[in-house]
């Protein structure tokens, strides 16, 4: 591979053509799933595609994933243009959809997982080797001779997982590659990916997830991507750390009287209040300009004969980050997005 | 796991993905012991039917024969209609299409893997009704030259999954709609393909319109082969069938090549056919 | 609760059969589709016969086959809806924990296909009776047994559907045709097209166990009162007779129906395939 990224897309956009309403004929609608981006993907990144549910992030894998014809400009992935160049792009990548199945109910895990590897044209012997050495790896050595119809959802994530490893892909895509498995699991596949780009220096991981914590422990570098925009890109250190300035609490309060968040925007050196109304109480958490200004709210409270039950002061995510950028935490955005529909 | 996989590309590839795909196929119908009775002893008893029809309005004893090989043929059919014309569809309802696009290997080394596995585990089912049918109704053969029942077998057999894979193309741009035809290619195609009378009861054009369909003459030629009267009760001459079931070959799957990847390129544009609608 | 279940299942299934297609493709189906299959007995009838169509045998032949469209189209019904909702719709695992009793909401599924089945029903016998010299004559058709006889064939049908659904539990998705396969299967035991005289003996007590059988007979004979003779060993009997066959086999049906459908249920449970999809 000689490009200089693994992954670079520029001026990249999709919208879809939603099917006409019968009864608004009148009215062919678009969904505008990206838009703009311009991303670059070293060699050897394990790099992170962060946003929540209808952000575009399967859109963007699927484009790179020669699936889905860009729109507007374009993407190269292991130096070969997307849509063009499939051919070549093809025998270097795998992809591994979170929530999907892959083959069929009635062979046996390994069964399937052989049937894929011959798709790649890896030779059986060898495939078989790989395959036995990552069932091992994933806990599901004895699962092998199981029907994958009778397997539960997470061992079958897992399989799916093991198949877009399986073929040694020179970069491999995950897309929420831990939805529906559970903590252990999620744990499990995390340290494999990471130990993964570790042994493979030179194979490059994009996985997009809606997970905060996914993002910030694996990814060297994170883009954070909402309503078909990335807003920001760079590594979860560098990008928590434009909020290291300011500070972050969060207070459990009891109020009398109903609270607004909106009492609270208006005082100086306010940057972010975000009001969540919990069993009994509230909790209020606030980006603050500077440690000084918790001063004014907490007066504010009081004036409002609002009792502070606890007051912690803590240090920065990507959540916020995401909250700073777009103005609402993720679970809001997707609440308010939610006609947007896994694009 | 750093050291490079070694791949095969080129033909090698498309040889393995055909044999890959066949193989869930074959495997996988055998692996659930209730195909036999649902796909043997239940089809059997259907071709009992129209043969004790037949012997109900004393009909000659060759048409016995005919109903038990047509009724055998109706597998190979089925197989067309459900699990090969709308298979590409239950592939991208499962998620394995977009799979199937993104791997290196060609999708129609995908569809011939389907339509080789379909096609053997079919033989054996049909296969089993010809020699139970045939045992249980005393069927008489007289076989004449078997390299060319061979080859009648082998052209309407590769013109007939030419025609799945180019229908799964199909079927899969029209989704469930593609339900009501392969519902509709049942009964229809039983009577005009001559399943279980000759073909030459039609006049000449009604049954040279059937002859699209690569088993109308499969059939009749391989009745006119192995049947003492069967030559006296054929559509056209056997030379001629097999002439015309290779054109139908070449035809069928040089189309399935061309829907195949009008299909991919759509699929592409509109980002639709990968996702499942349920 | 009950009634609920069965009604929305009714809704579901006629969205379902018949929301994707428009009118034109749906006539076609109902239409082309029977006729054809109707169109194979002819066509095999006047070959051997040189096109005698006044004997007795062919009405019988006929109106056996247009009536038999309904096992097919009422058992597919009744258990597609379990396949369908299992590994398409992936929503069976749903209906199980929702407050319905599955087995009405399974025969509601199959209330859609009754309907176009009836549709298809018709036509054939329309066809035959305008094309074919079918001798109905709407005057001395006698009514009542008609009525009472498709009735009592729906509920019978509609038991027969549950014990397939109760068996399509256990397997696996080998085609979408299940309920025509075993529809095809009982065509030869239930006099469907021949009179049960015409199978080697020993297969007869078979044919007799069927209530298929006595349902079609009687159906016959409320339309074509001449085509009992046409059916030798049953001609002896009376329709009261045979009505009264026919409610018994329907109360030994019910208990099968259950026993089975429960059983499957709880072994389907047992064995976790209420959610698998097997697809091959």
């Amino acid at each position: 591979m000689s490009a200089e990224y693994s992954i670079e897309t520029e001026g990249l956009g999709r919208t879809y053509r939603l099917r006409e309403n019968k009864k608004k004929k009148d009215q062919p609608r678009e969904l505008v799933a990206l838009t703009g981006v311009n991303l670059q993907v070293q060699r050897g990144e394990l790099f992170g595609l962060l946003g929540p549910n209808g952000a575009g992030k399967t859109t963007l894998i699927k484009i790179l994933t020669t699936l889905l014809g860009p729109s507007t400009g374009w993407a190269k992935v292991a130096g070969y243009d997307v849509h063009r160049e499939t051919v070549k792009v093809r025998p270097l990548i795998n992809m591994v959809s979170g929530g999907e199945s892959s083959g069929y109910g009635l062979l046996t895990v390994r069964e399937n997982l052989w049937m894929f590897s011959q798709f790649y044209g890896m030779q059986s012997v060898e495939a078989y080797k790989y395959i036995d050495q990552l069932l091992a790896e994933f806990g599901l050595a004895d699962r092998a001779n199981t029907k994958s119809s009778d397997l539960s959802t997470g061992l079958r994530q897992k399989m799916n997982i093991i198949r877009g490893f399986m073929t040694g892909p020179e970069v491999l895509f995950l897309d929420e590659p831990t939805l529906g498995l559970d903590v252990g699991a999620s744990r499990d596949v995390r340290s494999f990916v990471r130990r993964w780009i570790n042994e493979n220096p030179r194979r490059t991981l994009l996985l997009t997830t809606h997970t905060m914590v996914e993002a910030d422990e694996l990814c060297d570098r994170v883009a954070i991507i909402n309503r078909g925009r990335v807003l920001a890109c760079d590594t979860p250190a560098a990008l928590k750390h434009e909020l290291q300035q300011e500070a972050i609490f969060n207070l459990d309060v009891s109020a009398q009287n109903g609270l607004e968040a909106a009492a609270f925007e208006a005082l100086p050196g306010v940057r972010k209040v975000q009001l969540t109304p919990l069993d009994g109480h509230s909790q209020l958490q606030f980006i603050l300009a500077e440690e000084s200004v918790l001063s004014a709210v907490v007066n504010t409270l009081t004036q409002r004969d609002v009792t502070i039950l606890n007051l912690t002061k803590r240090e920065p995510t990507l959540e916020d980050v995401f909250v700073t950028l777009v103005g609402r935490s993720m679970a809001e955005e997707e609440k308010v997005g939610s006609n947007g529909n896994g694009h | 796991m750093e050291t490079a996989i070694r791949k095969n590309t080129g033909w090698r590839l498309f040889i393995q993905t055909i044999l890959g795909r066949a193989y869930p196929r074959v495997v996988g119908m055998a692996r659930e012991k209730s195909w036999l009775f649902f796909e043997i002893f239940l089809p059997m008893l259907s071709v009992s039917a129209y043969v004790f029809v037949y012997r109900a309005i004393g009909a000659p004893k060759e048409y016995i024969g005919f109903v038990v090989m047509g009724g055998a043929m109706t597998a190979f059919w089925m197989n067309i209609l459900w699990s090969m014309s709308s298979q590409l569809y239950w592939e991208k309802e499962t998620g394995n299409l977009a799979l199937y696009i993104m791997a290196p290997t060609q999708l129609m080394a995908i569809l011939l893997g389907m339509a080789l596995g379909g096609l053997v585990a079919t033989a054996q089912r049909a296969l089993a009704i010809i020699l139970l049918g045939s045992l249980a109704f005393k069927v008489e053969y007289a076989l004449g030259s078997f390299w060319q029942l061979l080859l009648v077998f082998f052209l309407a057999m590769a013109a007939l999954y030419g025609m799945g894979m180019m229908t799964s193309s199909l079927f899969l741009l029209l989704s469930r709609e593609a339900w009501h035809l392969a519902n509709l290619a049942q009964e229809p195609i039983y009577l005009a393909s001559g399943f279980y009378f000759p073909i030459k009861s039609f006049n000449f054009w009604v049954a040279a319109a059937a002859s699209i369909i690569p088993l109308t003459l499969g059939l009749d030629a391989m009745r006119q082969l192995v049947f003492p009267s069967g030559a006296l009760l054929g559509f056209l001459s056997v030379k001629v069938e097999i002439a015309i079931l290779f054109g139908l070959m070449v035809v069928f799957i040089s189309s399935a090549r061309l829907l195949l990847g009008k299909m991919e390129r759509l699929a592409i544009r509109e980002g639709r056919l990968t996702e499942s609608r349920r | 609760m009950n009634l609920r279940s069965f009604r929305t299942a009714a809704w579901l299934g006629w969205k379902i059969e018949s929301n994707w297609t428009d009118p034109f493709l749906f006539a076609v189906y109902s239409i082309v589709k029977p006729l054809s299959g109707a169109a194979i007995l002819v066509v095999m009838y006047s070959v051997i016969t040189n096109g005698n169509f006044t004997d007795p045998l062919f009405p019988y032949i006929y109106l056996g086959n247009a009536f038999y469209m309904y096992v097919g189209a009422v058992m597919t019904g009744v258990s597609w809806a379990i396949i369908d909702d299992r590994e398409h719709y992936r929503t069976l695992k749903y209906m199980y924990v929702a407050p319905i009793r599955i087995p009405l909401y399974l025969i509601g599924r199959a209330v859609a296909r009754f309907l176009t089945g009836s549709f298809s029903v018709f036509i054939t016998i329309v066809f035959g009776v305008l094309f074919l010299h079918v001798p109905i004559n709407l005057a001395e058709v006698n009514w009542l047994l008609f009525i009472i006889s498709l009735l009592m064939g729906v509920v019978l049908l509609a038991l027969m559907g549950l014990t397939l659904a109760g068996v399509t539990l256990l397997l696996a998705r080998h085609g979408d045709y299940l309920g025509d396969a075993v529809a095809g299967g009982l065509y030869l035991f239930s006099g469907a097209v021949f009179p049960l005289d015409v199978l080697p003996a020993w297969l007869r007590p078979l044919g007799y166990a069927m209530p298929i059988t006595y349902w079609l007979e009687l159906l016959r004979r409320s339309l074509v009162g001449s085509v009992a003779q046409a059916f030798p060993s049953l001609s002896a009997m009376s329709n009261g007779q045979l009505l009264a066959i026919l409610a018994g086999m329907i109360v030994l049906a019910a208990v099968i129906a259950v026993i089975t459908f429960r059983w499957c249920d709880y072994q389907a449970r047992e064995r976790g395939y209420i959610d698998r999809t097997t697809n091959y």
